[in-house]
This record gives structure tokens, sequence and C-alpha cells, in this order.
């Protein structure tokens, strides 16, 4: 009875030739997903969140800038009618 | 301090305080659907229908507005016109940012041109041009009814959206709603529930917020007038 030898990996023996490398890179559909599901999640999460703080900031900002005007026009206005 | 000033406040802090709930609910509690349906990614998912429900009630704000500005001109429509499509935008950029990220889980690919997809996209597109026409054109009545007419076309769309699945299928699931097989874990539809309360809330700010800018913006246009009437401005 003969001893089953395991073929020992052999570089070699999975390039031949130099024909036998990849020589174009080729568009393929589909494929293994590999993107992690938790980083996806957290970048979700972390966007959804950004443009609602900065369409809050925004909002404040120029509500801050209205007031500021309307009470310096109020007042221009107010001192007008006094004189 | 009267009740109509405490509101606000009370209303900012309820709000905090159910997103706090929920995103804590949504991490720790609600367990991750199958490798399918996104995985971990599928807990986008409580974030990412409230916001499409918030796009649809801020279009719905938009749409009554500006029908009630072409109807009876006047700022107070219009501001709450312009608040609509403000926040339409806000919740439909919310809406294209979180899909794509669990679809690239989900389907392998970040966007396909599915058609609950493309025509999410041209609603916010609709309103996103309302807001920069609005921003970068005059306060005229020209300018405010061509505004009015075109927050009616992009929430006449809304619809075109909500029944595009059925209508012509495609990648998205139809997990709500008729058709839907449901959420099966109680924790998944409480996380669910909670997500339409929060959103709804924060709409609801949102829209109070812009609608007093925008009422603020003119308020002072007229001001401005009136000084330069006055002498106290050069004219516009």
């Amino acid at each position: 009875m003969g001893v089953m030898q395991t073929p020992t990996p052999n570089p070699t023996n999975t390039l031949k030739t130099p024909a036998d490398r990849a020589q174009e890179f080729v568009a393929v559909q589909g494929g293994p997903e590999t993107t992690s599901a938790e980083s996806l999640m957290v970048a979700a999460y972390c966007g959804m969140w950004a443009i609602l703080m900065i369409f809050i900031f925004l909002s404040w900002r120029r509500q801050q800038k209205l007031d500021a005007r309307l009470g310096e026009l109020e007042a221009a206005l107010a001192k007008r009618g006094r004189s | 301090m009267t009740l109509k000033k405490l509101s606000q406040p009370i209303l900012l802090l309820t709000t905090a305080l159910v997103f706090f709930y929920l995103i804590q609910f949504i991490v720790f509690t609600v367990p991750q659907a199958q490798a399918e349906a996104g995985g971990l990614a599928q807990k986008i998912f409580y974030f990412h229908v409230p916001s499409a429900y918030a796009l649809y009630l801020s279009g719905a704000v938009c749409f009554v507005a500006s029908a009630g500005y072409l109807y009876r001109p006047s700022d107070t429509w219009d501001s709450w016109s312009r608040s609509g499509a403000e926040c339409a935008v806000t919740f439909g950029c919310m809406v294209l940012l979180s899909g794509p990220l669990w679809a690239k889980k989900a389907w392998g690919v970040y966007w396909t041109w599915d058609p609950r997809l493309t025509t999410l996209l041209l609603s916010v597109v609709i309103y996103l041009a309302l807001v920069v026409m609005r921003t970068f054109t005059g306060d005229g009545e020209a300018e405010r009814k061509f505004a009015a007419g075109f927050g009616i076309l992009g929430t006449v769309n809304l619809p075109i959206v909500h029944y595009s699945v059925k209508k012509w299928g495609g990648n998205h699931p139809t997990v709500v709603g008729q058709g839907g097989g449901g959420l099966a874990d109680p924790n998944m539809r409480l996380a669910l529930y909670v997500g339409f309360f929060a959103m709804t809330l924060l709409a609801v700010l949102l829209l109070i917020a812009r609608a007093r800018l925008a009422q603020s913006n003119a308020k002072l246009l007229a001001l401005e007038e009136h000084a330069a009437v006055e002498g106290l401005l050069e004219s516009p």
C-alpha cells in the first residue's frame, strides 16, 4: 500500500509562463461584497446627522443676522419717528 | 413665561430625548436583519424610512402653502411654502445619503436606476431647484408665484415616488405597507414607530424654524423699503 503524499505548494506551478499571468483587468458585475456593514452604518448615521447639523447651524446663523439687522432698522426708524 | 414661549423649548427637549432613546435602542436592542437585507447595515432603515416620511411631510406643507399662496398671496403662505421646500431638500439629502450606503451592503452597488430611487432623486432635484431659485433671485411677486408652482410640481411627484415600487417593481424593498412582509421582530417594529415619531417632531421643529426665518426675511425687506422711503437707506 503506497503512502499518500500531500503536494507541497510550489509557486512555480501557478505561474508557468509569463503569458499565463493577468495581462488585463476586466470589469465584472457583482462579486463578493466585502464592505463592512459596521462602517456603512456608522457612515450613514454620521452623514445624516452632519446634514441635519449643517442645516440647523445655517438656519440659526441666518436668523441671528436677520434679527440683528431688524433690530438696527427698527431702532433707526423709531429714532426718526421721535425726532 | 407664556405657554407659547415655552412650547418650542419643550418641543426641542422632547425631540432630543426621543432621538437619544431611538439611537441607543437601535444600537443596543434591535436585532440585526438577515444577510440579504444588509445584516447590520439594515439598521440604517430605522432612520432612512422616517427621513423619507419627513420628506413627504415637508412636501405636503410646501404643497398646501404653495396652493394657498396661488389662491391668496401672503407672506405667511410664502414663508411656509419656502420652509417646506427647504426641509424637503434636507430630508431628501438624508434619504439619498443613507439609502446608497445601505444598498452597497444589500445590493452590492451604491446606486441603481431603480424607479423609486430615480423618482425620489427627481423630487429632491425639483425642491433643490426651488430653494436655489428663491435664494439667488429676488423676492418679488413673480418669483414667489413661480416658486409656488414649482412647489406644487415637486409634491405632485411624491405619490409617484411612493407607488413606483408597486407600479414598476425594481430592487427597492417593500417591507412596510401593503404587500410587504413587515418587520418580524417586535423591537424592529418599535424602532420604526419611534423613528416616525422622532422625525415628525424634528420636521415640525425645522418647519417652524425655517418659516420664522422666511417671515423675518420678508419683514426685513418691508422695513428696508420703509427705511429707504424715510431716507435712512439708499433706495434698493
